[in-house]
């Protein structure tokens, strides 16, 4: 049909340039159509037609209309539009290889789907006017003489990577076009910028076609599973298990959570509606120190087409060392003694306090040594540092130096560790906070008013976003959880705090009688580390108010004092940026290095021994990184499937720095048989980047027409008249008629 | 305005201030009629603070006296005057006047701090007892104080059992934080009661040997300080007497002061 109307295909529009084949310059068409438009209106404005208004308008731009297409056409409109020589050029027609392209809809794998597009005229036609190259692709592209060789047996779709060595093998050959036949199943984590800027850059158009349903019909897929990458041994985790399924809307089943033959968690979900990403948290004890191996796991319902993406594996890291709090309070208050009972019966974390019990008198508990603190608050940045997490409770601004301000704000910001503030009479507004710089690391703007602690009792509210974080789960369940928040005993006292920052959360909130509810328990990032805010110092109450048997008080600051210190990192801290390689062997660790008071060191030996998952060891150095003081890297080649361990040491001298772990874990075929049903919105954002088409089976008989319209490979320029397409006559006869059958109906021909 | 105007905003007036007086009233609990030592109610009694002298109001024991009271003695000057040295001495934000408690209700629970005195004279019910268990278990802490010898003992422990049947009370070792926590005080004398004046003795009936016992929870943090044999009560009530002595006063400061520390800390 736009054939017919508009005489050449819509790629003929897309590609062409519209240009005016007449002698005389546009600007006289232009001035034509405006003289022709005001002798039209002066003539419908002297007519003594009885029309009105909106009528004469209606006439008048009819009139105009058509005369404008008049003139338009006598200067000669056309396409001036870049075709690829017959003959001359390269078309790279890539056939996706891999396991998924075997899946089989309707009695046909989807490659057997391609391959009769291909070699029942797709490819004939295009060698009448090309030469044509066959690639086949999963992992890597791989130039093939024949369709007999492809098999449908690769074990990953890499689009990206085939087609940078599909471009690589052409590149000093006339490539007009790429024609890729795929489900678009790719596993590589898409096709990265740089790809399709370089694709860009050489103008080649991509044209896609897409084979496969776009939905199954009964499948449950565990889309993903995020999990922290490292904890604290004995913390409570949550698993975001993100899944999507068709066929099985309103259906339970159970999401499971397993440590090797252990489960550790598992929890029963009701399906959404088909298509729908749906995303579930379990919550999970992390157990003892360790590299862990997590299966995620969703159970199968009856009939499911594909068991195999039902499962993802997920690498942890738990840290058996015992990171240390250091709490310094102003004055001796029930908070204190309650906070210290509940972390006294956690193993996971060691409060160190000092408390200011007469005005010249600091009394310290849990400290490892005589000497600890007893000069009273750390002066140095490296006797601070050494603790991963510190609280701030009643106690003045005015009582630390600024060098040490300094060192509170930077123990969060460069240090990378948790800062929590309590509410006092002394403490938050109270103490002269809000003109100070620790202003600027609270996850409040607080308010500049000295009578903002009131020793009055108040509610306690889970707030939304509380609802869904595990710092304030006491309950597996959310519904129940959030009823016993409902039930939490009043608070003894709060502290008003002002608005939340930018970027702060509030997971608690303290609701007084009578007064507007503010933010009781606030959480930020700040600089590498993060800060916390507890708008109260009554939550003793929660110990004292409840029956004996209750833990809430207990649970929620073990959960607040892990949360303070879990991401603190030490002075070596590894990271790979894919801790499960999908098919790939090429791992990256990156290790930041910095000394006692968290400077980055740019002159240390750092080395990986590496122990893979038949327990041999090799040794791996580190260098250091250009762009980034402090930061060293290495990449190492996963040479079989299974878990890494990589111990990374960081020397300067002979002394040691500091040293951490990574894991990572090298999956080969289990990616196929994730998000198999065709991506096709990843083959039409790639053909429309390149300035090509997405194709579905049925309109494949266009391509070897459209194909021709490229600037790439060797061209040349055709000029398209385009004033005897059909739909000009017709819009024509559709101006001059509607003015006529107007004039009808108002009675005025 | 008329006679009936003034009249009438009078009597608002009157109802209005009477009923701000009862208010203010209400917020703590009186028992004038069994006020042992009065003095005066402080001018800011009604300070909102961090810590609260609770003193408990228990049942007399079963061979008490008829009408015979024993909770209340010294009271309450001896907890006015010992809270004007624990403001005075310490960061603790303490109210200057007590508060009266009891095992009778939940309300308990908020006083994590109770102290009892003359506790050799003591009932306590089954549902006290009980009470007082999960207070203490909980976190709350109880120092008893001015009772003496054999019989007095016997009449403490007869309710001290009722609340732990299964924990034994033991003489607090001297290297025990709660002796360390502010003040030093590994060096200790028998605080006398103020019939001291009279006797010369420090010690009452056959308490001679003065004893600071305890009750541990499981973590060996002391739950129930006992002070046997000795009169902090009165030492705290009668410091501002020329002659009862410095040092008896002192020490009963530093004691009450430690343990109120160690309470808060512990």
């Amino acid at each position: 049909m736009f054939e017919w109307l508009f005489k050449y295909p819509a790629a003929v529009f897309s590609k062409g340039e519209f240009v005016l084949l007449s002698a005389w310059p546009a600007w006289v068409l232009a001035g034509a159509i405006l003289a022709a438009g005001a002798a039209l209106a002066w003539h419908v404005l002297r007519t003594r037609a009885p029309l009105e208004g909106w009528r004469r308008a209606a006439v008048w731009l009819m009139q105009a209309g058509a005369l404008a297409l008049i003139l338009v056409l006598l200067w000669r409109p056309a396409l001036s539009v870049a075709t690829l020589r017959p003959q001359q050029n390269i078309v790279a027609v890539m056939v996706d290889d891999s396991r998924s392209m075997g899946l089989a809809e309707n009695g046909e794998t989807r490659l057997q789907q391609a391959l009769k597009a291909l070699d029942g005229g797709l490819a004939a036609e295009l060698r009448k006017k090309f030469q044509v190259r066959l690639y086949r692709f999963g992992k890597d592209a791989e130039r093939v003489d024949t369709t007999t060789r492809l098999s449908g047996t690769q074990s990953a779709s890499r689009i990206g990577e085939s087609l940078k060595q599909v471009l690589a093998d052409a590149s000093g050959l006339p490539l007009g076009a790429v024609v890729l036949l795929s489900d678009g199943a790719d596993n590589s984590g898409g096709i990265d910028r740089e790809t399709t800027a370089q694709i860009r850059q050489r103008r080649i158009p991509v044209h896609t076609a897409g084979f496969g349903k776009e939905r199954l019909e009964r499948d449950i897929e565990l889309a993903e599973a995020a999990v922290p990458a490292r904890t604290l041994a004995g913390s409570r985790l949550s698993a975001e298990v993100t899944l999507r399924q068709f066929g099985y809307s309103q259906r339970r089943t159970r999401i499971r959570i397993k440590d090797g033959e252990r489960v550790l968690a598992s929890r029963e979900v009701t399906l959404k509606a088909d298509g729908a990403p749906q995303t579930e948290t379990v919550a999970f004890q992390a157990g003892a120190g360790g590299a862990h191996t997590l299966q995620v796991a969703v159970d199968a319902l009856d009939g499911e087409e594909n068991t195999a993406n039902n499962a993802l594996t997920r690498l942890i890291s738990v840290d058996s060392a015992k990171p240390r709090v250091l709490y310094i309070e102003g004055e001796p208050r029930w908070e204190f003694k309650f906070i210290r009972r509940a972390i006294e019966e956690d193993t996971g974390v060691e409060l160190v306090t000092m408390l200011r019990t007469t005005q010249n008198q600091i009394y310290r508990q849990g400290i490892s040594a005589p000497a600890e603190l007893e000069q009273g608050f750390p002066s140095r940045p490296e006797e601070l540092f050494a603790y991963q997490g510190l609280i701030v409770g009643d106690v003045e601004v005015s009582y630390f130096t600024p060098a040490q301000r300094e060192m509170i704000r930077e123990f969060a910001n460069r240090r990378g560790g948790g800062v929590l503030f309590l509410a006092g009479r002394a403490g938050l507004s109270g103490g002269g906070y809000q003109n100070s710089p620790l202003a600027e690391m609270l996850p409040v703007r607080l308010a500049d008013s000295k009578s903002t602690f009131h020793r009055e009792e108040a509610a306690v509210r889970l707030t939304p976003m509380g609802s869904l974080s595990l710092l304030c789960r006491l309950e597996e369940d959310q519904e129940q959880n959030a009823a016993r928040w409902k039930k939490m005993p009043l608070l003894a006292d709060y502290q008003e705090t002002g608005e939340l920052k930018p970027g702060a959360v509030a997971l608690l909130e303290v609701a007084p009688a009578g007064r507007r509810p503010g933010p009781l328990l606030a959480i930020e990032n700040y600089g590498r580390g993060r800060t916390f805010l507890f708008a109260s110092s009554g939550s003793w109450r929660w110990q004292m108010l409840q029956p004996l048997e209750d833990k809430t008080h207990e649970i929620f600051w073990q959960q607040m004092l892990r949360w303070l210190v879990a991401g603190t990192p030490g002075q070596v801290a590894a990271t790979t940026p894919k801790p499960v390689l999908s098919d790939e062997s090429e791992a990256v660790i990156r290790a930041e290095v910095r000394n006692k008071a968290f400077e980055a060191v740019p002159d240390a030996r750092v080395e990986a021994r590496i122990v893979g998952p038949d327990g041999q060891a090799a040794g791996l150095e580190l260098t250091p990184d250009p762009q980034e003081q402090g930061v060293y890297t290495a990449r190492w080649t996963a040479d079989r499937p299974g878990s890494f361990l990589a111990e990374i040491v960081a020397r300067a001298g002979e002394e040691e720095i500091g040293r951490d772990v990574v894991m990572f874990r090298r999956e080969d075929g289990v990616a196929e048989s994730f998000r198999t049903v065709q991506n096709r919105e990843l083959l039409e954002k790639l053909a429309e980047q390149t300035g090509g088409r997405y194709y579905r089976p049925g309109t494949l008989a266009k391509l070897p027409q459209e194909i021709s319209y490229s600037e790439a490979g060797i061209t040349t320029r055709e000029t398209r008249d385009l004033w005897d397409m059909p739909a000009v006559f017709l819009l024509l006869i559709a101006l001059r008629g509607g003015e006529w059958v107007l004039r009808r109906k108002w009675g005025v021909v | 305005m008329g006679l009936r105007g003034w009249a009438a905003a009078m009597l608002i007036a009157t109802v209005g201030i009477a009923s701000l007086f009862a208010f203010q009233q209400r917020r703590f609990r009186f028992f004038q009629d069994e006020e042992d030592n009065p003095a005066p109610i402080p001018a800011d009694a009604h300070e909102k603070t961090e810590f609260v002298f609770a003193r408990l109001r228990y049942l007399p024991g079963p061979y008490a006296r008829r009408y015979y009271s024993s909770w209340p003695t010294d009271y309450p000057k001896a907890d006015r005057q010992f809270l004007q040295g624990v403001r005075r001495l310490t960061r603790i934000h303490a109210r200057s006047m007590e508060e009266v408690v009891d095992l009778d209700s939940d309300e308990i629970f908020k006083w994590p701090w109770i102290y009892a005195v003359e506790t050799g004279h003591w009932s306590l019910t089954d549902p006290q007892a009980s009470r007082l268990r999960e207070y203490l278990l909980k976190g709350g802490f109880l120092m008893t104080d001015d009772f003496h010898g054999t019989y007095e003992w016997e009449v403490f422990m007869e309710s001290m059992q009722k609340v732990f049947p299964d924990r034994p009370v033991e003489e607090i070792d001297s290297a025990d934080p709660i002796f360390h926590v502010l003040y030093d005080l590994s060096e200790r004398v028998q605080v006398p009661g103020i019939q001291y004046f009279y006797s010369g003795r420090p010690w009452e009936r056959d308490g001679v040997e003065p004893h600071w016992r305890g009750i541990y929870d499981d973590k060996r943090r002391v739950m129930v300080a006992i002070c046997y044999n000795q009169d902090n009560g009165d030492a705290w009530e009668w410091a501002d007497h020329p002659r009862y002595p410095e040092k008896y006063a002192s020490q009963a400061y530093r004691v009450g002061i430690n343990y109120i520390i160690y309470a808060m800390t512990h």
